[in-house]
């Protein structure tokens, strides 16, 4: 053969051999669930898809990272309130309880009674504002507009209660290392406990509609089961893993502030497929009316609410990690502190980021249709996976 | 917080970096009632399953200056106090040093022990084998959390696994600190991911944010920052914020 | 809500005033005039008691009004009033109309919201227009490697055909555009081309998210047809014809079909529910899973003009179960059979006809039941999936429509309905 021959002989067999390869590529669509993408949020994860089942996914986060580490290191201690709170802005009273828990033990600060008792009903008022938001996200999620009106509305009234509280409606840079900003106002007792009785009213007309809605259950029984050995080797926290048959709370595990003095029970299901991850944030609400209304109770009539501290307050060169349970589960800080008003180092360790290692886990094998169910309930939050 | 605590941390500011204790009025604080009586530092060593009352005492162990320390740290002896001797270390949680210690002896360094927190450090080519201990014997079954800390004053950056157990009762609330430390310049260490799967995007997000390069980690990629990011890492000391 | 701007002057308002007359003046000068002009040289006039229809005699109707009324009533029994005012276009997007602004307050008060409250005075009521007029103003984009084509002649014919479903169902006797003897066959036909527009239109937006919503439509609209026409065959064999008009006569002569054929009556519900592609079967336009589905690449005018072609088959498929199962237009007579008695001046009284009237108040009233009826489930179920679907769909209706027949086949043998049955009046 000639030299020519020879290359057109080649370039042959190179050109039948790139088809060959990508004819396997070809049976499958790559799509990006991406940031503009009405069932997504401010996340992405690409999935390839072979028909209608996906068997290839990768999540991509970091669409609304903001360097909150980083920044804690260059603002002191009460600096660093407001713009912790803002990864998860509807649940901040949390984000900001676990940053002062560990904060206080670096300092060495001991927050009063009264203080305590009212940092543990915001934390639990916010709990439920998230759960309700988070609820009605996976409604719409399903394609249920009512589910998704309806815990929207409900929530607005324990926003109002919590705007009476802190002043501000979603992030309140209420918690902070020594207590609280404020007290509460006149008549808080009783309006709070009108809302809890609406509240628990209403839980029972959202599993009318929602949960007993045939359509859904067919929709999320049996679908992508989290075995409990997969749950405990992923790491997963929160509702994921109380509705994996693992009944780990840490309100219960390691009692901060008051909690060892509240008398509740720690939900959990067994099933561990996504009816039971969506159903067991419903039942976390009901234990919370319940912590709610027994610390109501038990709050002390009157005393201090906060421990004041020094303009620049500093503490012995140390390391704390504390957690609390949030609405997505165990939210842990790490401070390293060297001394100086600055952190050197603050770690936040928060339960979307470990829950979204269970994504690609899940997803793989479900139908493009369960895409939405599987992503949501895993209750993960894309602000505050990316901080 | 109550007055002996205060002066307990006044006393402990002769271990090197500057110790104001919080200037907190007393006034204040001690019309206020704290919800235990807060005298010792160190809860009653029988409450091994899960100690009822919060951890969150302010008691500094005197020693950790661990920004300082280059893994010698020592546990109890660096400063003792005129009046009051070395709060004891809890019982439950010396059992379990106890044990790691016996079993591996002198590779592991243990950094301190406090109630409910154990930190424990050990050099970069034991750490799978110290993990896979961990794991299987002591049931701390998943890390919570993987943290990477530049010290460039040693020149080390230190990286933290925070492990919990859910399987054990007893463990539920305790949190071990994993910990090793590798040079600056030249930041490798071995993976954690084959023994526990829960560290694979906490050790990519140490990867691209500390420059700490996981060998044996399947993606050592870029996760959270941009993707046309190319600066240094930004969580390392010299990387200064712009506009700052 | 709107504040004028600082630098607004009267002259700068008079100005835009006159500009806009100038226009006016020259679209009537130079379109309008020679349209009269074609229809007086064209178009054959109709003649009123022996004479032509001169410009003169229509104008001398102005003192004579009297005078007009036969030519009122040839245009009334024209096609084009039949086709453009009723039962055809402007009667079918009037009520289409009503379906969105009932639709969004209905699933407001259910929701516990209050809906469209602002545009216009009373609720919100001219929230419609301003929609409409937002998307004719909007940007008409069309992805680059997407087929012009079909991406312009797609909602055209979306829209053409559903009105093509309405010139086929009678609302009154005597009042349906196409009186054809197989009209229910040829309704069926109309309605299978709706799978193949939804199929081209997304195979021409050349994205990912339209492709798989095109081909959920396909699968959706093919799996439902089948028990859709096979509930009506059972309509078809209790009446002997496939004439919808002679359908709702022999409905008259017995009872509603609806008493004898429940069934089937939900098996077509339930079908009309999956050819409209509403919730609980709105898969091809699932937006929490693929962001729009085969509308994700519409804008402006062409996502306006899918959703009018989506209200008026709604519209077209609340009739049609009206006229097939629920009796057309019968009904009490309410309308009393002269307005003002032995008044013959006037022009209203004399075009006015009782049953004609009677009929299409019925008509319309049982309608609109049926469409509320149609948008109950959006407030009450999540969406449903496709695999649960394509199952319910092949399998569970398609033998709840067997179920029916057979009723019907034993009503006809037994001698209850059909000619000269015992329960025909």
């Amino acid at each position: 053969m000639t030299s020519i021959e020879e290359k057109f002989e080649e370039s042959k067999r190179l050109g039948l051999q790139i088809v060959k390869e990508s004819a396997e590529e070809d049976r499958l669509m790559t799509l990006s669930v991406g940031p503009q993408h009405p069932g997504s949020g401010h996340f992405r994860f690409v999935i390839k898809v072979d028909g209608d089942y996906i068997v290839f996914c990768d999540p991509d986060p970091g669409y609304v990272h903001r360097g909150e580490e980083k920044m804690c290191e260059h603002r002191n201690v009460i600096q660093n309130i407001p713009h912790l709170e803002r990864p998860v802005i509807h649940d901040s009273a949390n984000i900001n309880y676990s940053y002062s828990l560990a904060i206080e033990e670096l300092v060495g600060v001991e927050v009063p009674r009264r203080g305590q008792f009212i940092r543990a009903i915001a934390s639990e008022l916010n709990r439920q504002v998230y759960t309700l938001y988070w609820l009605a996200i996976y409604g719409i999620f399903l394609g249920h507009s009512t589910m998704f009106m309806w815990p929207t509305g409900d929530r607005e009234l324990l926003i109002d209660l919590l705007e009476a509280l802190t002043g501000a409606r979603v992030t309140h840079a209420f918690n902070i290392p020594g207590g609280v900003r404020n007290d509460v106002p006149e008549g808080f007792k009783d309006r709070c406990l009108r809302q809890i009785k609406y509240l628990q009213k209403r839980f029972k007309e959202y599993e009318d509609i929602f949960y007993n809605n045939p359509l859904f259950r067919q929709r999320t029984e049996g679908v992508a089961v989290l075995s409990k050995e997969d749950a405990i080797k992923l790491g997963v926290t929160g509702s994921v893993l109380r509705a994996s048959n693992v009944p780990f709370d840490v309100r219960k595990a390691e009692p901060y502030d008051i909690y060892n003095e509240i008398d509740f029970k720690v939900q959990y299901m067994k099933t561990g497929d996504c009816f039971a991850r969506a159903y067991v944030p419903l039942l976390d609400m009901q234990e919370s009316c319940y912590i709610l209304e027994q610390l109501l109770d038990k709050i002390p009539s009157s005393g201090e609410v906060r421990a004041k501290l020094q303009p620049n307050p500093k503490g012995p060169p140390g390391e704390a990690y504390r957690r609390v349970e949030s609405g997505r589960g165990a939210l842990g800080y790490y401070i390293v502190s060297d001394g100086t008003p600055k952190p050197y180092r603050v770690k936040i360790s928060v339960g979307s980021f470990r829950n979204m290692l269970a994504l690609p886990h899940l997803l793989v094998g479900q139908r493009l249709a369960d895409m939405p169910a599987v992503y949501w309930s895993l209750n993960y939050w894309p602000v505050e996976a990316d901080r | 917080m109550s007055n002996n605590n205060k002066k307990e941390l006044n006393k402990v500011g002769a271990s090197g970096q500057t110790k104001d204790s919080p200037t907190a009025s007393d006034s204040t604080t001690e019309q206020s009632q704290p919800s235990q009586p807060s005298s010792q530092p160190s809860p009653p060593p029988s409450s091994s399953s899960q100690p009822k009352q919060s951890p969150a005492k302010p008691s500094q162990p005197p020693a950790t200056t661990a920004a300082s320390a280059t893994g010698a740290g020592s546990k109890a002896n660096t400063t003792s106090q005129p009046a009051k001797t070395q709060p004891e270390p809890p019982a439950f949680e010396k059992g379990l040093v106890d044990q790691i210690k016996n079993k591996f002896g002198d590779t592991v360094n243990v950094l301190f022990i406090k109630p409910l927190r154990i930190k424990i450090q050990v050099d970069p080519q034991n750490i799978v084998e110290v993990a896979n201990y961990l794991r299987d014997r002591l049931a701390f079954d998943h890390a919570e959390s993987v943290a990477g800390t530049d010290y460039p004053k040693d020149n080390q950056i230190e990286v933290i696994y925070h492990l919990g157990s859910y399987t054990r009762e007893e463990l539920a609330s305790h949190i071990l600190w994993l910990t090793t430390r590798t040079n600056r310049d030249d930041a490798r260490l071995p993976t954690l991911i084959n023994v526990y799967k829960s560290v694979e995007y906490h050790e990519r997000e140490c990867y691209e944010m500390l420059g700490v390069y996981f060998e044996g980690h399947p993606r050592n990629e870029r996760f959270l920052l941009p993707e046309d990011w190319a600066d240094i890492p930004p969580l390392r000391k010299d990387f200064k914020i712009k506009g700052r | 809500m709107a504040s004028y701007p600082q630098d607004a002057r009267f002259g700068g308002f008079v100005g835009s005033l006159l500009w806009l007359i100038f226009w006016i003046l020259v679209i009537v000068a130079l379109v309008g005039l020679p349209l009269i002009f074609i229809i007086l040289f064209y178009v054959p006039l109709p003649e009123i008691d022996g004479e032509v229809l001169t410009p003169y005699l229509f104008l001398t109707s102005i003192l004579y009004p009297q005078s007009a009324v036969p030519v009122i009533e040839t245009f009334l029994d024209s096609t084009l009033f039949k086709v453009a005012v009723f039962p055809g276009f402007t009667y079918g997007a009037l009520i289409a109309a009503a379906t969105i602004f009932i639709e969004r307050k209905f699933l407001a008060k259910m929701q516990l919201r209050v809906g469209p409250l602002y545009a216009g005075k009373i609720e919100g009521i001219l929230q419609l227009i301003a929609d409409g007029l937002k998307l004719i103003s909007k940007e008409i984009i069309i992805p680059s490697g997407a087929d012009k084509t079909i991406f312009w002649a797609a909602p055209i014919a979306f829209v053409a055909t559903a009105a093509a479903v309405i010139a086929l169902i009678p609302a009154a006797p005597g009042w349906v555009v196409a009186d054809i003897d197989v009209g229910l066959l040829a309704i069926f036909a109309i309605l299978g081309f709706f799978p193949l527009i939804a199929l081209l239109f997304s195979w021409a937006s050349n994205s990912k998210y339209p492709f798989i919503g095109g081909l959920r439509a396909l699968h959706q609209m093919i799996a439902f047809e089948i028990p859709f026409i096979l509930s009506a065959l059972s309509v078809v064999l209790l009446s002997g014809t496939l004439n919808l008009t002679e359908v709702v006569e022999s409905q008259i002569q017995s009872y509603w079909f609806i008493l004898f054929l429940p069934i089937s009556a939900f098996v077509f519900y339930i079908s009309s529910l999956a050819e409209l592609e509403r919730v609980p079967f709105d898969l091809p336009e699932a937006e929490s899973e693929i962001v729009a589905g085969w509308l994700t690449e519409t804008s402006g005018m062409i996502y306006g003009l899918i959703q009018l072609g989506s209200y008026i088959k709604t519209y077209a498929l609340a009739a049609l179960f009206v006229v097939l199962f629920l009796g057309g237009w019968a009904g009490p007579q309410i309308f009393p059979a002269q307005i003002i008695p032995e008044s013959e001046e006037t022009l209203i009284p004399v075009l006015y006809d009782a049953t004609i009237a009677n009929a299409i108040f019925w008509f319309t009233l049982k309608t609109f039941g049926i469409i509320m009826l149609m948008l109950l489930p959006r407030g009450i179920s999540p969406r449903i999936r496709i695999d649960i679907l394509l199952h319910t769909g092949w399998y569970k209706l398609i033998v709840l429509a067997f179920i029916n027949m057979f009723v019907a086949l034993a009503l006809i043998y037994g001698g209850v309905l059909g000619p000269g049955g015992l329960l025909v009046r």
